[in-house]
Order: structure tokens, then C-alpha cells, then sequence
């Protein structure tokens, strides 16, 4: 039993970190039907500068965070505006391979950069606290509250701002929200920007957790991929949902399947994805949009 | 110049195309007794496992608009029957049969888990079946090192080394003749015309009664087939396998690419891809160690902006390649 409530929470903490890691994928598909490969590479991003920023300055990944934020926003607001935005309102065909450019473009200027050994970043409280009788590893209890807190962020930007209304305004009806003098590559610039300033924090308080690679992308989108499928397209509930979901079901699996190690997470949330994508094309929960491009 | 185009389209789909295709063939057949080294004919099986390889993911990616990020795990796959078959079979005794026979049964072996996992994934539209397919491709990487007593897991399997470099320099040369052969009689056949109904128009193309399941499955077959193959040929030309070298992202990577150079969905294309990729590949930025696949990033970006129909790629308006559409833009841009 007490195995079981163990993995349990770990599978929630993990699952708290994919959901703030899924976030900028799911908002991005949603506002503007790009499904971005090169999602797993912004988080990449992050996790470097976190280790690069701990390594060279000795800041904590956590504090870091202030810099890497509006740094990769920047990163991402010029990065739309001067490449995605010419390909939005192509078919979906180019948006992929742009995207899957991108992602290859850039894990190997990080591996040119950095070579491929793997680093980390060892912080000073890496230990755990012990509560009624189950473990809590304090660094992944600090990102489930990140995590949280990031969300929460989001979704008040996305209810209350001006600008959040302007994204879901353009997701919902890009020529009306034109039609009414919406600036709307400044608006998916704006949405790039935060997305990817908040999947390469994700990355940077990735950072402690496990090593660092320039080949780490991929798996990781595939598993932003999964989730978003089962919590739909840039909703903030169903990114936290889909997170807790596949972070449990893999922690269920590696620890009571015998000899399937801990590396089969990808194989697992593959195995999830196919059985959603054929039973439900339409994702577990509605979204800002349906998860079937064809539906448009 | 625009009737030049227009013959020369017509030219590549017709049985022109096809006999300019022979008589490069058979140059190359007889390219061997001009008295060249062992490194020269290992490059050329190389150029012609790209060539091959390109030509199988248009089948897929291009003519019927199913563009498949994890095309190299039918690569794979064939590798690892190959590797299996000669390592651990004990009917292939003697390794020179054992390669002749495992050959087939790689291409087999992949034909069918292309048509396991077909079933599920064609039936998705699009961007899904991309990464439906990217996903398959990075699960079947862990699966195999997991699987370590068939495979040799994370250690890998070493192939009897046989070196037979001219044999291996004719073997691809016919498998890449029958490749592109069979790819020119598609595009003509009424099996390739309602391959690309269903890339403009897949409800369409079912209206017109075509039975699209079965289209797609026996395309995703037939490309899988033979990149099988050429896994397995790979496989036994190495010597040497293990997970990261034979499920790499850099096989797809360049098979998109060259697919996407030479012009998706044309016949001759991916072939002028392959090799135009191949040259770059080697005389530019071959001397710089490792930028190969950042170079091929980049580019694939620089073509979605500028050149997404590619070299010999037609769009519907006006005719001819696009390159000389490009030309022609640049020319009116600089005098205005």
C-alpha cells in the first residue's frame, strides 16, 4: 500500500512538472494550429541555460529563472515574428517541416556548441523530506509548485489581460479578429513569446532533475504531444489533467512491471497516444479548438 | 521556353525519362571497370542508399502526402533482421548465403510492421500521422535495447565482416534501378493517380470510390519494403549495429530533405535531392566536422520559405520547375 500511495505521488510531482512543460505546446497549437516539433529543443534551450547560469555564475536554477524568462521571450517573439509568421496560413504540411527545421537546426547547433556529453546541475538541497511515512524529493516538490504557480500565471494572463483576450480573440476567429483591427502578428508573436519563455523555464527546473543533452527534444515533445491530446488544445486544466495522467501511468508501469526499467516512458506515452488518437480523435476534453486539423 | 518546359515535363513522365534512367544505369554498371578503388565504389553504394532511401519516403511523404517523420524505423527494422538472421540463425550456416537470404525476409519484416502499425496510424489526418510516426521511431529505439537478449541491447550485434565492395556496389546499383523504376511506372499508373487524389483530396478521392484504406497501406508497404531492404544491405555493409546507430534521426532528417530538394511527389526529384545533398554534404560542408545536420535544419527552413515545391516540383499554375519560377522572380525583382 504504502508502495503504491509512494508512487502516487511521485507520479503527481512528475506529472505537475510535464504539465507546465506541455503548456506553451498546447497554447501554441491552439492560438494558431502549429503544431511545433521543435517544442522538446525550446525546453533543451532552457535546461542549458539553467546549467550554463548555475555552472559559470553559481546562480540556483530556480533564481535563474527571472533571467531566463524574458531572455527566451524575446527568443521566441522574434523568432515568430520573423519565420512562423510567414508560414501560418499555409497548409499544415509546411508549419511541420518549418518546425521539424528547426528542432533539428537547433540540437545540433547545441551539440556543435556543447558536445553531446551529458551535464548536470547538482544543487545543494537534493535531498528529501519524509512525510507520514512517503517521501518527498524537495526539488521536484519545488517544481510542482513552480508549476503550479506558472499555470495559474498563465491563465490570469489568458482571463484578465487585454492581450490575453487577444490571443483567445485570434484563436478562436483569426479574420474576424482582423476584421476588428487586431495586429495579429504582433499577437502570435506576443503568444510565441510567453509560450516559449515559459517551456524553456520548464527546462531550466529540468535541470536539477536529470541530465542535460542536446538530443533530449524529442522524446519530450512527443510526450507534450501526448498530453495535449488527452487535455485538449491550450486549456490550462487539461494540461495540468493529461500531465498527472502520464506522469503516474509511467511511474505505475516502471515500478510494477518487472524488468521494463525506467526508460520505456516514451514507448508508454506512445502506446497513450495511439490509443487516443484512434478512440478519441477529438481529445478527452474540448479546447480552444479541435484536435482534428481537418475540422476546421 | 515555356513549350521547353513543357516537354521536358513530359518528357520525365514518359518513357523518355524512363530510358535516360536506364542508360545512367548502365553507365554506372559499367562506371567499376574504368579501374576505380575500393573507397570510390563504397561512396557510390552509399549515393545509391540515398537515392533509394529518398525515393521510398516519396512514395509515402510525397505522392500520397503522408509526410512520415519515422521513416527510418523500417530502416532499422530491416538492420535488425538482418543482424538477428546472420548472428543468431542457425540455418544460415555459411554468412555469403546468409545475406543473399536474410536479405528479402529484412524488407519482409519491415513490410509488415508497416502494415501493424499502418492500420492504426493512416487513419490520421495529416500532422498527426507525423508524429504518430515520429513516435513509433523514438518508442521502437527504447524497445530494442530493451529487448536485449534478440538484440544485444545498448551493446549491439556484430555482423560477419565479408568485404565484397564491388558485390555491394552492383547490388544497390539494381536495387536502386528497381526502386526508381517502380516509383516512374507508379506515378503513370492508375494506382499512382489515386495516390495523389488522396494527397489533394482524400474524401474526395473516396467519393470517386476509391478504397483509400487499402491505397495507403499498400504504399506505406511497398516504400517500407524496400527502406527495409536497404536496412539490412546497410546493416551487413557496416558490419556493425546498435540502437543509436541504426534508429538515428539523421536517416529521416535526410530523406525529408532530399525528398523535399528534388521536389515532393515527382518522380526524378528525390533522386537529383538525394545526390545534390550528397555533393553539398561532402564539398561544402563536409570539412567542417559535425555541422551536416545543422546545415540540412537550416536549409529545410530556407526551402519551406522559398522553395517549397522544391527543384523539379511543379505547381498547379502557370507550368514548369520551380526553380525556374524562382529565377524568374528574382529577375523581376531586380529591375523594376
Amino acid at each position: 500500500m504504502d508502495q503504491v500511495l509512494q508512487a502516487l505521488v511521485n507520479g503527481l510531482l512528475l506529472g505537475g512538472f510535464y504539465a507546465v512543460m506541455v503548456l506553451g505546446f498546447s497554447v501554441i497549437w491552439g492560438v494558431m494550429g502549429i503544431i511545433n516539433l521543435a517544442h522538446g529543443e525550446y525546453l533543451m534551450i532552457g535546461a542549458y541555460l539553467g546549467w550554463g547560469l548555475f555552472r559559470y555564475f553559481g546562480m540556483d536554477p530556480f533564481a535563474a529563472l527571472l533571467l531566463i524568462l524574458p531572455l527566451m521571450f524575446l527568443f521566441g517573439y522574434v523568432l515568430q515574428y520573423v519565420l512562423i509568421n510567414r508560414i501560418v496560413e499555409r497548409p499544415h504540411l509546411m508549419s511541420l517541416l518549418i518546425t521539424f527545421g528547426i528542432s533539428i537546426a537547433l540540437a545540433n547547433l547545441f551539440k556543435i556548441l556543447f558536445t553531446s556529453d551529458p551535464r548536470n546541475v547538482s544543487v545543494t538541497y537534493n535531498g528529501s523530506v519524509e512525510l507520514l511515512g512517503i517521501t518527498f524529493p524537495i526539488v521536484k516538490s519545488i517544481i510542482f509548485g513552480a508549476a503550479l504557480l506558472c499555470m495559474l500565471g498563465l491563465h490570469l494572463f489568458l482571463q484578465r489581460s487585454r492581450m490575453g483576450k487577444s490571443i483567445r480573440a485570434a484563436a478562436q476567429n483569426r479574420t474576424a479578429a482582423r476584421i476588428v483591427g487586431m495586429d495579429i502578428n504582433r499577437t502570435y508573436a506576443v503568444t510565441a513569446g510567453i509560450c516559449i519563455a515559459i517551456t524553456a523555464a520548464a527546462g531550466a527546473m529540468l535541470s536539477p532533475t536529470q541530465a542535460i543533452f542536446p538530443f533530449m527534444g524529442p522524446p519530450l515533445t512527443l510526450k507534450a504531444y501526448t498530453i495535449t491530446a488527452l487535455g485538449g488544445l491550450g486549456r490550462i486544466p487539461g494540461a495540468l489533467m493529461g500531465g498527472v495522467v502520464l506522469g503516474v501511468t509511467e511511474t505505475m508501469v516502471s515500478r510494477f512491471v518487472p524488468g521494463i526499467g525506467t526508460n520505456l516512458g516514451v514507448a508508454i506515452s506512445f502506446v497513450i497516444l495511439v490509443l487516443i488518437l484512434i478512440l478519441r480523435p477529438q481529445g478527452l476534453l474540448g479546447g480552444l479548438r479541435p484536435v482534428d486539423p481537418e475540422a476546421e | 521556353m515555356a513549350r521547353v518546359r513543357g516537354r521536358l515535363a513530359q518528357l520525365g513522365q514518359g518513357w523518355g525519362g524512363l530510358g535516360l534512367w536506364w542508360l545512367l544505369l548502365a553507365a554506372l554498371a559499367l562506371y567499376p571497370y574504368t579501374g576505380v578503388t575500393h573507397l570510390t565504389l563504397f561512396l557510390g553504394s552509399q549515393v545509391f542508399v540515398l537515392v533509394t532511401l529518398a525515393s521510398n519516403w516519396n512514395l509515402i511523404g510525397g505522392m500520397t502526402g503522408y509526410v512520415d517523420f519515422g521513416h527510418a524505423v523500417f530502416f532499422g527494422i530491416g538492420a535488425y533482421v538482418m543482424g538477428i538472421l546472420v548472428t543468431k540463425s542457425p540455418l544460415l550456416v555459411s554468412p555469403e548465403w546468409g545475406f543473399l537470404q536474410a536479405l528479402p525476409v529484412s524488407g519482409a519484416a519491415a513490410a509488415i510492421f508497416a502494415l501493424l502499425i499502418g492500420l492504426p496510424t493512416l487513419r490520421l489526418k495529416g500532422p498527426y500521422f507525423s508524429i504518430a510516426m515520429l513516435g513509433t521511431f523514438v518508442a521502437m529505439r527504447e524497445i530494442v535495447r530493451v529487448l536485449r537478449p534478440l538484440t544485444g541491447g545498448g551493446v549491439g550485434l556484430n555482423l560477419p565482416p565479408v568485404l565484397n565492395r564491388l558485390g555491394d556496389y552492383y547490388l544497390m546499383l539494381v536495387l536502386m534501378g528497381l526502386v526508381v523504376s517502380i516509383m516512374w511506372w507508379i506515378r503513370r499508373s492508375e494506382f499512382g493517380q489515386s495516390l495523389i487524389a488522396i494527397r489533394e483530396d482524400e474524401i474526395g478521392a473516396e467519393m470517386r470510390g476509391i478504397n483509400t484504406t487499402l491505397h495507403k497501406i499498400l504504399a506505406f508497404m511497398i516504400a517500407a519494403f524496400f527502406t527495409g531492404v536497404v536496412g539490412g544491405f546497410w546493416a551487413w555493409q557496416n558490419t556493425f549495429i546498435d540502437p543509436d546507430v541504426v534508429f538515428i534521426e539523421t536517416r529521416t532528417v535526410e530523406m525529408v530533405m532530399m525528398s523535399m530538394l528534388g521536389g515532393l511527389g515527382t518522380v526524378w526529384g528525390p533522386p537529383l535531392g538525394a545526390v545534390v545533398i550528397y555533393v553539398l554534404q561532402t564539398v561544402v560542408w563536409g570539412r567542417l566536422f559535425g555541422i551536416h545536420l545543422l546545415a540540412l535544419g537550416i536549409l529545410m527552413v530556407l526551402l519551406v520559405l522559398f522553395l517549397p515545391e522544391g527543384i523539379l516540383g511543379t505547381s498547379g499554375r502557370g507550368g514548369g520547375t520551380s526553380i525556374v519560377r524562382l529565377w524568374g522572380r528574382i529577375r523581376k525583382r531586380s529591375d523594376p
